[in-house]
């Protein structure tokens, strides 16, 4: 092996040269053997053979020789490090600038490859993950959130009868309250069919996962613990398992906790906390739930038979979707109802991938203006030592002899940069792990493993020749300088730092453009009015037991008294001192729960069958909240303690429905039709808020909570105490008001504000961060290249001192030739941007640094400010960079500078 | 022909630089020479031959060029390097000194 990479090796060095040039050498010898013999009287063709046996095996000969051409190799190795650890030695300045820029680029990009490798590029740690489907049914496109309409239980049997599948699983999630432990804990359970962690392959840390029987009508209830919620909510309890907990009016045993997997919930933004089996759920289990094929609410994962693949069993659903429209018309009157597969690893990296991508094509950049800036110091370096390698040429070094010497000591810089990269980024690795776990359930999974540092010595490997070679192969290395006066270099070596020095100039303004847009929107976003006040609020949230009222009870009596249930709450808290007012609703905004959507019709104004009116957020509130929140009244009134169970069912739509289903009339006054039997009479208008800071509002409709109570409900409350003191109150009320209210979610909403917006920050600041390297990286650049050039040109700013030339004239002369270098990069950096952008901003568009916003929001990607700002900034930092040689330039001492050469 | 004999470990490259020594010379012409030199006693084995003259090459002890041979062909010469012929002088003292001793301890002197 080691044969066969020095023969590899050894063909960068005019290996095969050697090669012909030995087998001619043998081949000589041979033939002298033969024409003794014939000389001797022996017949050709038999002198021939004679001497072949003569000479002996020729393949192990060679060998032979070839060793001695490896054991060389390595000798010369040996003693190039050798040679070039001495050489870096002697410029230690040099060196460790070389090695730190290189650290930083290298650590960048290892750092950002990594989460590439854990996150994208590694397969689920699921068994046969790539053959793990999320399935979606729907009208149109049903990956659409607004589109897919779920799954019921008839529907699920049916996908399980399709050819392509070999198991469905089924999922869905829910709040409910575990009891049994000091406080009642709000835990976010996953529903799934027994077969769930069989088909992922999961196994149980402890105890057990499902089996059969767990899912079978009537099975005493069991949960298992993710290890997530067994180290946060039950304190690695080593004897968890066999403990009962009540949930919605039974006990339920722990049965397994379950390993740090990756967990996708496809049902909303709250990770599961425990799992039981759908035998357990009280909607789930209801016989007139699973008798009822339109009653959707469950996801689906399904695995691919091996031998079916993705096309087929696209192909199959579409069988099954057709068969389910034609067998029960009344179930699925949708005009274009599909079903589609979507493999599960993208699901849970989707709304990250942009955004990774964005930033690793950012690193990259960076990376490749390191490199111009290192070729370029190690040019200026090679400049003083042309005489030391002229002298190597002289006393009869090779020119590939030379070239190998440098470009062994560019690896070396290489490896050292490389290491110390990949210390960098693993000194980030946690805080990455954080940036990522807001994306995507795979953020655990990053690790620095085999394939990153690979990854990391390939691309050491790379840079060191890439930047190496730049210098080696542009010096005409020869005798003939080292007989001349070494000090001149040659003007193709000046040119070419001139080149990659625009180069560089070029590729930064790209980048600080991506990092001021970037920037920009951010400040955008940050500034905004979100439409409502986010000071001095107190949220949390609040959840009702299922059980608290009996599912047996008529529909009508149940709402009634779980509306009472709210209100006797909204009391109790309006009554704790410090409180100004109290609002409740199904969530806040800024809260990133997912939308819950609805469809309206206006009254007597039926659509054509089969068409779907567009969907619209329902949102559910109490009098109090537009007040609290501030969210202002255009028109019509508030709710008020009126509307209740027992009054005529009302709503208030926002500004945008108005305007898309009133347009240019007043709603207030109108009825629509809530889709069974009622009609609903609209009493007011309220002002758009932002759901989320980085999206615009969408038409919304508000239902009374005391009309249509919620489980789940989020109380805001306006105060002037601080959050700790205001908790302790509210937690104490709550208590006093049901002893198996779980509250939780503690949080100013000026916090959440600001957190909302923390991935979409650190994308910014990654971008920022990455843009600012290569501004300084830059700068350095055209200060070394100035200098080097006044340098150079010392006497001639002598003779023309002498001449009687103006300091402020030479001092003109040089800012002028360093503005040149930046006009030049500017130039070809704004054409390239002019292509750029296109592709910068799009990618920057569809960059999600939250899965529901994208990166550029407000600031188109062709924004002029950005432009002339860093464009002003770049040529700023190149004259502050020009500056300190040119003053050295118009100091020369005509006198010294004459004498000097 | 006569029975090869097995050239004591290193005496090979002494050979080969004392070959040289008379000037440049081919792979073939040196095997050639030794043969003569030695009236037969010494026969150079090829195996031995191109791995020992790469080797030295490599050390710097001698160096080749391609250049036209007396039939007209082309065929590699080697020479001596400053290095090769102080190492030879070198090689020569101790290879003296160890076969004189050898022949001492032989005559039972």
């Amino acid at each position: 092996m080691i044969r066969n990479l020095a023969v590899r090796l050894g063909s960068l060095f005019g290996r095969e040269q050697q090669e012909r040039e030995l087998d001619a050498e043998l081949r000589y010898h041979i033939d002298m053997l033969t024409e003794q013999h014939v000389q001797r009287g022996m017949p050709r063709e038999l002198a021939r053979r004679e001497a072949m046996r003569l000479f002996g095996p020729i393949e192990t000969v060679k060998d032979d020789v070839r060793d001695t051409w490896l054991s060389r190799f390595l000798e010369v190795a040996a003693q190039d490090v050798r040679y070039g650890l001495r050489s870096l030695r002697r410029s230690p300045g040099l060196s460790l600038v070389v090695i730190l820029t290189m650290a930083l680029g290298i650590g960048a990009n290892t750092a950002i490859f990594s989460v590439v490798n854990g996150v994208l590029l590694r397969p689920l740690p699921y068994k046969g993950g790539e053959r793990l489907v999320e399935l979606h049914q729907g009208a149109g496109d049903p990956t659409d959130p607004a589109n897919d309409l779920g799954f019921s239980v008839k529907d699920i049997a049916d996908y399980r009868l399709s050819r392509s599948f070999s198991d469905v699983v089924e999922f869905h999630s829910m709040l409910f309250t575990l009891l049994g432990r000091a406080e009642p804990l709000r835990v976010s359970t996953g529903v799934v069919s027994a077969n769930y962690f069989d088909v992922l392959g999961v196994q149980a840390l402890h105890g057990r996962t499902f089996v059969e029987a767990d899912d079978r009508p009537g099975a005493p209830a069991v949960l298992v613990l993710t290890y997530d919620s067994w180290v946060r909510q039950f304190d690695e309890d080593p004897l968890i398992v066999g403990k009962v907990f009540r949930l919605n009016d039974r006990p339920h045993t722990v049965v397994g906790v379950l390993p740090p997997v990756p967990l996708y919930n496809p049902q909303g933004s709250a990770a599961v906390d425990v799992f039981m089996p759908t035998s357990a759920c009280p909607f789930r289990s209801r016989q007139s739930f699973v008798d009822s094929r339109s009653a959707r609410m469950m996801s689906v994962v399904a695995r691919v038979r091996p031998e079916a693949t993705l096309l087929k069993s696209a192909a199959d659903l579409d069988i099954t979707a057709a068969r389910l429209t034609k067998d029960y018309p009344k179930d699925y009157p949708q005009r274009d109802f599909r079903a589609v597969g979507l493999p599960l690893k993208d699901e849970m990296i989707d709304s990250f991938k942009p955004t990774l991508w964005t930033l690793l094509g950012t690193a990259g950049f960076v990376l490749l203006i390191v490199c111009a800036s290192i070729a370029n110091l190690l040019l200026a370096r090679m400049a003083r030592r042309e005489q030391e390698l002229s002298v190597r040429a002289a006393l009869g070094a090779t020119r590939a002899r030379l070239l190998r010497q440098l470009l062994t000591e560019s690896l070396l810089l290489a490896f050292a940069g490389g290491l110390i990269g990949l210390g960098l980024s693993a000194l980030a690795m946690r805080l990455l792990v954080a940036f990522a776990g807001r994306f995507t359930p795979r953020a655990g999974e990053i690790t620095i493993d085999l394939t990153v540092l690979a990854f990391t010595f390939g691309l050491s490997v790379l840079t060191g020749l890439v930047f190496g070679s730049i210098p080696a192969f542009s010096q005409r290395i020869s005798a003939a300088p080292a007989l001349r006066d070494g000090r001149r270099t040659s003007p193709a070596g000046q040119r070419l730092r001139r080149v990659l020095i625009v180069a560089q100039i070029g590729a930064s303004f790209m980048l600080l453009i991506a990092a001021g847009l970037t920037l920009r929107s951010l400040m955008q976003v940050q500034n905004l009015d979100p439409g409502f006040r986010t000071e001095q609020l107190l949220t949390f949230s609040a959840d009702m037991a299922f059980d608290r009222f009996p599912l047996t009870l008529k529909a009508a009596d149940r709402r009634a008294k779980q509306s009472e249930y709210w209100r006797a709450l909204e009391e109790r808290l309006r009554a704790l001192p410090g409180v100004a007012t109290v609002g409740a609703a199904g969530t806040f905004p800024l809260n990133e729960a997912p939308p819950f959507n609805g469809r309206i019709v206006r009254e007597a104004r039926p659509l054509p069958p089969g068409v779907q009116p567009p969907a619209i957020s329902v949102r559910i509130a109490t009098p109090g909240y537009f007040t609290t929140l501030g969210q202002p009244l255009l028109a019509g009134r508030v709710f008020r303690a009126a509307d209740s169970a027992a009054g005529p069912e009302v709503a208030i739509v926002n500004r945008t429905a108005a305007r898309m289903y009133w347009p240019g009339e007043n709603p207030v006054g109108t009825r629509i039709d809530s889709g069974n039997d009622t009609l609903i009479t609209i009493v007011g208008v309220v002002a758009d808020v932002r759901q989320q800071l980085d999206r615009a509002p969408g038409a919304e409709v508000y239902l009374p909570l005391f009309q249509s109570p919620l489980l789940q409900s989020t109380w805001i409350l306006k105060t002037d105490l601080p959050a700790r003191e205001l908790e302790q109150s509210i937690r104490a009320a709550a208590h006093a008001h049901d002893a198996d209210l779980p509250v939780s979610s503690f949080r100013m909403l000026e916090d959440v504000r600001s957190t909302t917006l923390t991935p979409r920050r650190v994308v910014v600041a990654l971008i920022g961060m990455f843009g600012l390297l290569a501004l300084v990286i830059t700068a350095a650049g055209i200060a070394g290249v100035v200098a080097f050039s006044v340098n150079q040109r010392t006497q001639e700013f002598g003779i023309r001192m002498a001449l009687g030339a103006q300091r402020g004239g030479l001092l003109s002369l040089v800012l002028r030739e360093g503005l040149l270098l930046v006009v030049t990069g500017l130039g070809l950096g704004a054409a390239a941007a002019g292509i750029l952008t296109r592709f910068v901003g799009q990618v920057l568009v569809t960059a999600n640094p939250q899965a529901n916003g994208p990166l550029l929001v407000g600031i188109p990607p062709t924004d002029m400010v950005t432009y002339i700002g860093v464009g002003a900034t770049l040529i700023l930092v190149a004259l502050a960079a020009c500056a300190l040689p040119a003053r050295r330039a118009a100091t020369v001492d005509p006198m010294v500078a004459l004498r000097a050469q | 022909m006569a029975p090869k004999s097995d050239l004591l470990q290193g005496t090979l490259d002494l050979l080969i630089l004392r070959t040289l020594s008379e000037g440049t010379m081919h792979g073939w012409g040196i095997s050639q020479r030794i043969q003569q030199l030695s009236r037969d006693v010494l026969q150079v084995n090829q195996g031995s031959l191109y791995p020992a003259l790469h080797r030295l090459e490599q050390q710097g002890l001698i160096e080749a060029e391609w250049g036209n041979s007396e039939n007209n062909r082309q065929a590699k010469f080697y020479q001596l390097t400053r290095d090769g012929r102080k190492q030879l002088a070198e090689e020569t003292k101790s290879w003296e000194r160890l076969s004189t001793a050898v022949a001492r301890v032989l005559a039972g002197l």
